[in-house]
């Protein structure tokens, strides 16, 4: 049984790629498409990933026998020769067998299109960062992540002030009124996902989100062809933290969402216990791209589902600067010529 | 010899008229009716007068009377300005400076335009330099001290933008202008909004509270609000705040016997 797998078209028996608009897998040379039902026909045997396979040195293109350029994260890429789209099967065995995953919606045009207005909009980035031609760069990846669940129970506790003012005569009188508060609750979080990549900027990642975890499907390696795909280099339990961290801001701001009708309200202790975690190895649909800006790499990333776009804009001085002016003069002009009509 | 007395007693008499009616007929804006000043003084306001309101649209009176019925000083200035039609504009923009022998008061009534230039502090000043004048008995010179000041002030134009007709919205725009904090609001606000935007080039948080959260699993075990303690504070409302009286900026208005508005300041000389 190989390690590399390369879907193939039924008809030709070229490459088969991925098809976003239409999620059907498409033969770019005799335009055949086939749905999953068709490949997993001929296929089924292939797609048996329970059990590990020896992660190998090298792995070599099936289609002309090249050595594929990968690092030791890269489960699915393209044959740098003959640009057959490459899945390595062994990185997605055994434990890195992924339980879901949510297929591609955009294509990489719409990709571009995205990231193009997104960044046109952006004031503050250079007007030649803006312009870079090198957008055709994009590529689509399907990014590793842990989906959680988990079930906790949230206890804060602190002091909330209510506040009347009124006028007696010649006084206001200001009654501020003290109360012990204290919410616990339980709650059910669904698949909290967290970037499960080293190479991944965590931050991006999570401004990235959310998915809709309507198009969630079962793993399958079909739909890596044509992608770039990566297998998690962060365990479970260290991503466990993480998320960990964003549940107990999550059970805080719910907890103190029920704390209501004063004027102000100070949490003292919290205390958030987790009863059940449980969690599933997914791949999520990223565009990534990454350009270079007076030598340094600005990544941004497009949400493959959503068309989501966030990343490390380069913030151009002169135009912070100019932007601080104009915002100064605008204000300055408002309240000079503004206030002077009522003064 | 009755009758010749008689007769250079009415002769004189009629000097006398004539004198006052000449005097009288050759200012509109001065009237002195206790003849204090000369003609060649009298005259010498008015034309400063007439100057004053071509160059800053203000008609200025001036009353030295001993008579002002059973009126207030205030009342009686008021009264003079308004029944006698002076005032330039349909605000009737003007002052008139009340010499009130009988009562030895000093009174400036201002009216239209001139209650927002001439601030109660403003017309305190005026008031200390016309009154130590009229204590020593210089009439000519308070009243020319007068004219002086409403000239002088008339050009500042009302003060910290409190207006004063047509060139002066510019003026009021000018001296907010000048105020640094005007320059610190704008600063910090361009500040904030750089950042914001800056901070923002990444892209924002779409995800909330709620969003992982399994719609219908939240249940609240526990809650609970314990009444500990109160406190209360009185304060005394400061009742001169915001009222027209006599602050550094304020010009403080009253209402004449005509239903019209008027400011104005008074003092014992």
């Amino acid at each position: 049984m190989s390690s590399v797998k390369q879907y193939k078209c039924l008809n030709c028996n070229a490459g088969l790629k991925f098809d976003p608009p239409s999620q059907l897998w498409k033969c770019e040379y005799c335009f055949g498409e086939f749905t999953k039902e068709q490949l997993d026909s001929i296929q089924k045997v292939d797609e048996q990933l329970d059990q590990e396979m020896p992660d190998l040195e090298s792995y070599h293109c099936n289609n002309c026998g090249a050595e594929l350029i990968t690092d030791g994260t890269t489960s699915a890429t393209f044959c740098l020769y003959c640009k057959s789209p490459t899945v390595i099967k062994a990185r997605f065995t055994g434990r890195f067998k992924p339980k879901y995953l949510i297929p591609f919606k955009l294509t990489k045009k719409q990709a571009e299109e995205l990231y193009k207005n997104w960044i046109r909009k952006k004031l503050l980035a250079p007007s030649a960062f803006k312009q870079k031609e090198e957008i055709e760069k994009i590529t689509g990846v399907y990014a590793p992540f842990w989906l959680f669940d988990c079930k906790v129970k949230a206890h804060i506790g602190g002091e909330a002030t209510r506040v009347r003012t009124w006028t007696q005569g010649n006084y206001r009188i200001t009654q501020t009124q003290y109360y012990r508060v204290a919410r616990a609750g339980r709650i059910e979080y669904d698949k909290i996902p967290v970037d499960a990549s080293k190479k991944l900027d965590d931050g991006l990642m999570q401004l990235v989100e959310p998915y809709n975890y309507q198009d969630l499907t079962d793993f399958s390696m079909q739909y890596m062809s044509g992608f770039m795909a990566e297998k998690y280099d962060v365990e479970s339990k260290d991503a466990q933290a993480v998320m960990q961290s964003r549940v107990e801001g999550y059970a805080e701001q719910r907890l103190r969402g029920t704390i209501q009708g004063y004027t102000s309200t100070t949490i003292s202790h919290k205390q958030v216990d987790f009863e059940e975690i449980t969690d599933s190895y997914a791949m999520l649909p990223i565009y990534l791209l990454v350009n270079k800006h007076k030598d340094k790499n600005h990544t941004f990333i497009i949400n493959g589902q959503t068309g989501k776009v966030v990343g490390e804009t380069p913030l151009s001085r002169g135009k912070q600067l100019a932007f601080a002016g104009c915002v100064f003069a605008a204000v300055w002009f408002l309240i000079v010529f503004g206030g002077a009509l009522f003064a | 010899m009755l009758r010749r007395l008689l007769s250079v007693a009415a002769a004189c008499l009629m000097m006398l008229a004539l004198v006052s009616t000449a005097q009288a007929g050759t200012s509109d804006n001065v009237k002195d009716l206790l003849n204090y000043l000369t003609t060649d003084e009298v005259n010498d306001l008015q034309g400063r007068i007439e100057g004053i309101g071509a160059s800053r649209g203000l008609d200025v009176v001036i009353v030295i009377t001993d008579d002002i019925g059973s009126k207030s000083p205030t009342a009686y200035a008021d009264d003079y300005f308004d029944y006698n039609g002076y005032g330039i504009g349909s605000d009737r923009s003007g002052l008139l400076l009340l010499v009130s022998m009988g009562t030895r008061d000093v009174v400036i009534s201002t009216s239209g335009k001139a209650i927002s230039i001439f601030t109660d502090s403003r017309l305190d000043d005026i008031l200390d330099e016309v009154s130590s004048y009229l204590s020593d008995g210089e009439y000519y010179k308070a009243c020319l001290e007068f004219l002086e000041q409403v000239d002088y002030y008339a050009t500042l134009g009302a003060p910290g933008g409190s207006g004063s007709g047509s060139g002066s919205y510019l003026s009021r725009a000018a001296s907010i202008a000048k105020s640094p904090v005007v320059y610190v609001i704008a600063a910090v606000i361009a500040l904030i909004a750089t950042l914001a935007v800056s901070s923002a080039s990444r892209g924002t948080a779409s995800i909330t509270n709620r969003t992982y959260e399994e719609s219908g699993s939240f249940e609240l075990i526990l809650s609970r609000d314990d009444y500990l303690r109160e406190t209360t504070s009185r304060v005394k409302i400061n009742s001169s705040s915001g009222a027209a009286s006599g602050g550094s900026k304020g010009s403080s208005v009253h209402r004449s016997s005509s239903g019209r508005t008027h400011g104005g300041r008074s003092r014992k000389f």
